[in-house]
């Protein structure tokens, strides 16, 4: 009895912490997404059984998500920018974690640090760090003027879409290069031995055992940084503020934060919950197909 | 003409459903509160009586003020502690609506929080603050503007003294923007004509001044309107700022327009004074700041107050702090030594202000007076659950950009 309790009671801190931390929180948002406003004091008045759910904000929800609804531009605006976000990101965070994998030796333990510095400081001291460096006179513009990159210097805090979506690949880019140097770094070199016995070249390689390989990596970090960029609402605020680069965030923070009608924000979470749980699954589907194949390579 | 609160009872039920008009088919704020404005004072009932005169103040422990952040000088908070032996707690809300919100559900628990007059009602039929014993609060009749003594918001102070006094107008560098703003038959037209600074033109981050700009603009003066077709149309004409000159919000103008960051701001009158005081570069010169805003029955003009949180164990103490505030002394130090924002005091007057040096005199009509209030003054009052949505709904449409 005490040996078969004993090594599935090591998990039972962390699910206690899923419970508390997670699954009440979530169910917590879907309550009052389907609850109601105390009209006195514009509270959202939670609705904890199914039973009793008040489906009125999320098909309101779900109707200015459609085309010609107020939502469905913030919407597509927020798809758009997360996924050049991402691409941008795999771009940049690949290359790196494959050089530190692959051939980075003694220095490996030196990058990885350097990679995971920039998270002892609060991203927000760093977005604002960003808003110094990116003013009409900031180094930014210096530098790029100076280097005759640009021949003025360029508004980059005046509203525009690059600097958000460059702001969030900043931000979030170590989370993706870490899973990715992971994966990268598991892969036995045997395979890519045999793969060149073989007479594959090394874009072959690279191709067709490589990139295969690293794909739990490259989904992993793909998820790790496109959930919190689908919420984000303050990297838009800090190096925009302009309406016509508001994400989908950004109304969630409104309706909650600002006025009566906080189960429109919940209601929008328990949305884009469900739209990243479709994310997860394929996900989740892939890595479970990844374990099942990996006897056969 | 004031107004009665036959149906607050009814609004202090638990009910889901907003009650937008009482029985005889006026319309009614939160808890069927009638609704404030100018022209129809409005006395607050009471849901206990105030505290007993001639109370000694408790001493001891934490007193604890909620209030926006930075809207306050700390200096004062220490001086209060010391003079009555506690240790006071500034703590930060986001917006005044987060800040209730917080405090109905029981996350904080404040002595005194800071109050604006559109969300009085819900606060009182809420019963989230205390009404006032005014025996406490002397200065309040021998120090402040007549007007705000007994307010129309809040006949009688029943459950607020006032704070800061400022009206919303039009801030910008003067060394950017080349149109005489001031001299334009509508002023408010200058953010549709501001292609030529895309990037550096921003509006005030809060529904009620951004779409109650757009009516202003077109010459609607009830900006506590809740007809849709009205709103709707501002929400529509705000929308095309962002092909203008892509709109941007926010509610850092004191900062950003001294520092060049933005040239042209909607703005508080407090705004421009902060500019001059705090934030204005070395080597830029007063005169590159200018504000505007319109004569008196055009411009909105609203006051912040305190009121005393139903959570208080220092009801005295906190009837003292109120009074504290409203101190000439304590009220000016504020007022030039950090915030920026005019309190409603008698003493200070604009021509004093400039002759002190204070304020510079291209930025005097920043300066209020008792004059700017009265019966035929704009101000951004409360509104029925149905028109509060309406104002939020049109925002949030704007801040979406679709």
């Amino acid at each position: 009895m005490y040996r078969r309790w004993l090594w599935p009671g090591f998990a039972l801190p962390g699910i206690l912490w899923l419970i508390l931390l997670f699954v009440v929180p979530a169910y917590a948002v879907v309550a009052v997404g389907f609850g109601t406003v105390d009209p006195v004091l514009l509270q959202p008045v939670p609705l904890w059984n199914p039973a009793d759910w008040n489906t009125g904000w999320l098909v309101e929800v779900l109707h200015r998500l459609q085309p010609g609804g107020t939502f469905f531009g913030v919407a597509v605006r927020t798809i758009v920018y997360v996924g050049v976000a991402l691409v941008l990101s795999l771009l940049v965070g690949y290359p790196v974690a494959y050089y530190i994998a692959r051939h980075a030796g003694r220095t490996k333990n030196l990058l990885l640090v350097l990679i995971i510095l920039p998270l002892w400081i609060s991203y927000l001291m760093r977005m604002l760090a960003w808003v110094n460096l990116l003013a009409i006179d900031g180094y930014v513009n210096r530098f790029l003027t100076y280097t005759h990159v640009l021949s003025e210097p360029r508004d980059w805090l005046g509203g525009q879409s690059s600097t958000v979506i460059l702001a969030l690949v900043y931000g979030y880019i170590p989370y993706l290069i870490l899973p990715l140097y992971a994966a990268l770094d598991r892969i036995d070199r045997s395979h890519l031995e045999a793969a060149r016995d073989l007479g594959a070249s090394p874009w072959a390689t690279f191709r067709t055992v490589t990139l295969p390989l690293s794909k739990a990596g490259i989904l992993g970090g793909a998820v790790l940084i496109t959930l919190p960029m689908f919420g984000d609402y303050y990297t838009p605020n800090i190096v925009s503020g302009a309406p016509t680069t508001s994400m989908l965030g950004n109304q969630i923070d409104f309706y909650f934060h600002y006025g009566g009608q906080p189960t429109i924000g919940a209601a929008i979470t328990v949305v884009l919950a469900i739209f990243l749980t479709v994310l997860m699954a394929y996900y989740m589907w892939t890595i479970h197909r990844a374990a099942r194949d990996v006897p056969a390579v | 003409m004031m107004s009665g609160a036959g149906s607050f009872l009814a609004g202090c039920s638990s009910s889901t459903t907003p009650e937008s008009k009482s029985k005889n088919g006026e319309p009614v704020g939160p808890g069927g509160l009638p609704m404030a404005r100018p022209d129809r004072r409005v006395k607050m009932p009471l849901w206990e009586d105030p505290i007993d005169s001639g109370l000694e103040p408790e001493t001891g422990g934490t007193f604890t003020v909620f209030n926006y952040p930075a809207y306050l000088y700390k200096k004062l908070l220490k001086e209060f502690g010391e003079k009555y032996n506690v240790d006071v707690q500034y703590t930060a809300f986001d917006n005044i609506s987060s800040g209730i919100q917080r405090l109905a559900s029981g996350a904080v628990t404040p002595d005194v929080m800071e109050m604006t007059p559109d969300n009085l009602s819900r606060a009182v039929a809420g019963k989230l603050i205390k009404p006032l014993n005014l025996d406490y609060i002397p200065n309040l009749s021998k120090n402040v503007w007549p007007d705000l003594v007994s307010p129309f918001y809040d006949v009688g102070s029943r459950y607020t003294v006032p704070y800061t006094i400022y009206a919303t107008g039009i801030f910008w560098r003067a060394d950017k923007v080349k149109e005489d703003i001031a001299s334009m038959s509508q002023p408010w037209d200058i953010f549709w004509q501001a292609d030529a600074y895309k990037g550096k033109t921003a509006l005030l981050s809060e529904e009620r001044e951004t779409i109650g700009m757009a009516l202003l603009r077109k010459g609607h003066n009830d900006i506590n309107t809740e007809d849709p077709k009205l709103i709707d149309a501002a929400v529509a004409d705000l929308k095309e700022l962002y092909d203008v000159c892509n709109i941007k919000v926010d509610d850092i103008q004191y900062q950003s327009v001294p520092e060049g960051n933005s040239w042209l701001h909607q703005a508080w009158s407090g705004d421009p004074i902060a500019a001059y005081i705090y934030y204005l570069p070395k080597g830029t010169p007063p005169t590159a700041l200018a504000y505007w805003k319109a004569d008196k029955g055009q411009v909105p003009v609203q006051n912040d107050c305190w009121s005393i949180c139903a959570t208080t164990k220092k009801p005295v103490l906190s009837h003292l702090w109120l009074n504290y505030l409203l101190d000439n002394g304590i009220a000016y130090s504020n007022f030039v030594d950090f915030n920026g924002y005019q309190p409603p005091i008698n003493e200070i007057d604009p021509a004093t202000l400039v002759k002190k040096g204070i304020v510079p005199e291209n930025l005097q009509s920043a300066v209020l007076t008792n004059e700017d209030l009265g019966s035929d003054s704009l101000q951004y009052g409360t509104l029925t659950a149905r028109g509060q949505q309406l104002w939020q709904d049109g925002y949030s449409d704007f801040l979406a950009a679709g």
